[in-house]
């Protein structure tokens, strides 16, 4: 482990270790995004955001969900 | 994951704000802050000077005029631009350059190493009227030049500025004794603020840049400029492949 | 009912200083567009130069792109995103005070640096020209535009913070710090208008192209992607096509844009590592920039026939379009091989402009469609008029682009001919300028069809103001002379 510690922290190295991080973050936030029932059911109910601004737009959300 | 949720980003302003910082931060910092720290950057080259007072009044018009926008002074190591430009550029040919010149586009030719290339009598023709020597020539003329005197009233608060940034022009005798050694007597002259009228007005005459000793015009400054563009490093003092390494 | 509705939006929301910048928006549009077209026609023509120092080519494009760029771009961006937020968040735009500075510290500056330009007063930093008191008024307004957006923001009244404002947010984020460092300068004296640039050579190069590629990324990119994620569903009466797709595009760009300004940079006395690592990141961006293409476009999934009868779906939908298009384009010219023919040529002026003509002039053209109309309270004067407009925008487009194709391509390849027999150079110089003579025409003549377009598109948006302002005062006629009966 203590190994491990100090090739992380040996500047050669930063280019890998970045590689790593940014991957590992990447893949995190994929992942987060698009797993869950509830999670999905939250963040794509967002999108009706821009559509509660008017009345109108009420019905339209109507629409939407009965297709 | 119950110790952050995304859901904490997407309602609180301050937060997303904070995040957005920095991931737009990183690849900014990665990229640029190194050029400062790392020795190879830069080669170590002789030769390369900051600009006379002169010099840099005509850098000055070029930058006015728009030159950056169709001339580039970078040369790419390819066959092609080695033979119609000469040595490709060096990271310390530009080291005095504030703001550098590279340019983007090259709708006239390269301008790295045209000091030299053509006579004083040549520019001054060119600027009056491309196509009275290149009739294919678009660019535009620029007779106004020739009209204009040189205003250079205010030389000396310039290379105060960019002593400020950075650039070695000497102000006290250490400094100058300093440039003497590093670039020599006659250059060292050249770089000294406390007489750079006189210096300008004495390199004008000189020179006679723009044809005409009785009046000092922005022709004089600019075709200066141009002149010394791509001169102060002799490549025949290097073996072929010397700059390889650094780049 | 919809009748009060409408009245309510009007109070509710500020919406005088959202009709402001879009005037001025086509009012710079107009202005930078023509500038644009005489500058072409300068390279196509050089007498057109008339020995007057104001008008030169080298003075006039920088007048071309301030205007575009931050006149008609920036003067978009602040009305859409000021609509944005207050529709998206239904909350008034917070100070009434400050907003109006941003207005008119934006126009000053514009208007203050196209004239600079032309009097020879400039950075000689591409699409950073301003020299430094016009910097500092910049980044005033930028201050207080922050400061506007962010609090309005906080009085939204929903918590979830919807996503055109996050790209709105980082574009009014990165804007600033690329704004701040890149325009690190050291003026003559107070009284001077001339600074230099605090660094030299390499570095100023790496910071000016860090800058210039994010403007890019963030100012023209970002922004107009805010715009698409409002704009697209609005117009389309149906929400985007996937809100967890929307949050991957943001933070994929985000993070992504930053490393790449030094494509602009290849083989120069930049050092190796630093344009490898550009291209590398140039690459990656195609995935973020297509995702977020297909999520707008897919928006459109399942009404397709809306293209048929609606022209301002049209103009968003080729925008997306050309979007796809420039962003494939970009990483293939940061590729070290293709760069080495393509830079310095007329094929990045063409990608540029497939950029900013295909992708932000058209989907500005596009919002500002939709919203022009609501703001007044009213319907389009004319909708052939917009068909009208779209056709000259995009045969203007695809005119300007293929001649850039010509151009650009074939003055690479003409540099690189070589004598098969002596191994001398097969052309000079010159020889590949007058074959840019004939591309440079066509290249004028699709500018012309884009500015007739956005002449159009005034004319078309002045009557529509006059025609709300004729229905306003029908209305309230109407209630004085009941009023006068009661």
């Amino acid at each position: 482990m203590s190994d491990l510690l100090r090739w992380i922290g040996q500047f050669e190295n930063s280019k890998i270790v970045a590689l790593l991080i940014f991957f590992v973050t990447f893949c995190a936030i994929i992942i987060y995004v698009f797993t869950g029932k509830r999670r999905k059911q939250r963040l794509e109910s967002y999108k009706y955001i821009p559509f509660e601004d008017e009345e109108a737009s009420q019905t339209q959300r109507k629409v939407d969900k009965d297709e | 994951m119950s110790f952050f949720k995304h859901e904490s980003i997407e309602i609180n302003a301050g937060l997303l704000i904070a995040l957005t910082m920095v991931v737009i931060s990183i690849g900014g910092l990665v990229e640029i802050v190194p050029l400062f720290y790392i020795k190879d950057t830069i080669e170590k080259v002789e030769g390369v000077r900051p600009y006379s007072p002169l010099e840099l009044r005509g850098r000055d018009i070029y930058q006015r005029e728009g030159c950056y926008l169709c001339h580039s002074q970078m040369i790419r190591p390819f066959r092609d631009e080695m033979l119609r430009y000469g040595h490709y550029s060096l990271a310390a040919e530009s080291q005095y350059d504030h703001p550098f010149q590279w340019g983007s586009k090259r709708t006239g030719p390269d301008l790295a190493r045209v000091g030299g290339k053509y006579s004083n009598e040549w520019h001054v023709a060119h600027m009056i009227n491309p196509r009275d020597v290149v009739p294919e020539s678009i660019m535009p003329s620029y007779p106004w030049l020739m009209e204009n005197e040189l205003q250079y009233a205010d030389v000396a608060d310039r290379m105060r500025a960019l002593k400020k940034a950075g650039v070695p022009y000497s102000e006290t005798r250490e400094e100058y004794q300093a440039n003497v050694e590093k670039f020599g007597q006659e250059a060292a002259d050249k770089l000294n603020i406390l007489a750079a009228e006189q210096y300008l007005v004495a390199e004008a005459q000189a020179g006679n840049f723009d044809g005409d000793r009785s009046r000092l015009t922005e022709m004089d400054a600019l075709v200066a400029y141009l002149q010394v563009l791509g001169t102060m490093v002799d490549f025949s003092q290097y073996e072929e492949g010397h700059f390889v390494e650094f780049r | 009912m919809a009748q009060s509705a409408a009245v309510g939006t009007q109070q509710q929301y500020n919406y005088a200083i959202i009709k402001k910048f879009s005037i001025m928006a086509l009012v710079w549009g107009v202005l930078g567009m023509a500038a644009g077209l005489y500058a072409a026609l300068e390279l196509a023509y050089p007498f057109l130069n008339f020995n007057i120092p104001e008008i030169t080519f080298g003075r006039l494009r920088p007048v071309h792109t301030t205007l575009v760029i931050f006149g008609f771009g920036g003067s978009a961006l602040f009305a859409t995103s000021y609509y944005v937020v207050q529709r998206t968040c239904q909350a008034r735009l917070y100070g009434e005070g400050l907003a109006n500075f941003t207005f008119w510290g934006w126009q000053l500056s514009v208007g203050l640096g196209a004239l600079s330009y032309m009097f020879g007063i400039t950075q000689s930093r591409e699409y950073a020209e301003f020299e430094w008191p016009i910097d500092i008024l910049i980044t005033l307004t930028w201050v207080a535009y922050f400061w506007v957006y962010v609090q309005t923001l906080r009085a939204r009244s929903q918590p979830h913070i919807y996503v055109a404002n996050w790209f709105y947010i980082s574009f009014i984020l990165a804007t600033a710090i690329l704004h701040i460092f890149n325009n690190l300068a050291i003026p003559v004296n107070l009284f001077s208008l001339k600074s230099y640039s605090l660094f030299s050579g390499v570095q100023d190069a790496m910071t000016q192209w860090w800058y210039g590629h994010n403007a890019v990324g963030f100012f023209l990119t970002a922004a107009f992607l805010g715009m698409m994620y409002y704009f697209v569903p609005k117009q389309a009466g149906r929400p985007v096509y996937s809100y967890r797709l929307s949050i991957i595009h943001f933070w994929a760009l985000a993070f992504l844009y930053m490393w790449v300004g030094a494509h602009h940079l290849h083989w120069t006395a930049l050092p190796d590592w630093t344009s490898t690592l550009a291209a590398t990141f140039s690459v990656m961006l195609l995935l973020p920039s297509w995702g977020g293409m297909i999520n707008g476009i897919m928006t459109l999934s399942g009404a397709w026939h809306k293209l048929r009868t609606d022209p301002i779906m049209l103009f968003m939908i080729t925008a997306l379009s050309f979007y796809g298009m420039s962003t494939f384009e970009g990483p293939l010219m940061s590729l070290k091989s293709v760069n080495a023919l393509s830079h310095y040529t007329d094929w990045t002026i063409g990608h540029v402009h497939s950029g900013a003509l295909g992708w932000v002039a058209l989907i500005s053209f596009g919002s500002l469609y939709h919203m022009v109309p609501r703001l007044y309270d009213t319907k389009l004067w004319s909708l052939r008029l917009v068909y009208a407009h779209f056709f000259l925008a995009t045969i203007g487009i695809v005119l300007y682009i293929t001649a850039m194709w010509v151009a650009g391509i074939g003055q690479g390849l003409l540099l690189r001919a070589f004598d098969d027999q002596f191994g001398t150079l097969a052309y000079t110089f010159i020889e590949t300028v007058t074959f840019l003579h004939k591309p440079y025409v066509v290249r004028a003549l699709g500018g012309a069809f884009f500015v007739s377009g956005i002449v159009l598109m005034a004319i078309n948006i002045a009557m529509t103001i006059r025609q709300a302002k004729v229905e306003q005062a029908a209305i309230e006629a109407k209630i004085a002379s009941k009023m006068a009966r009661a």
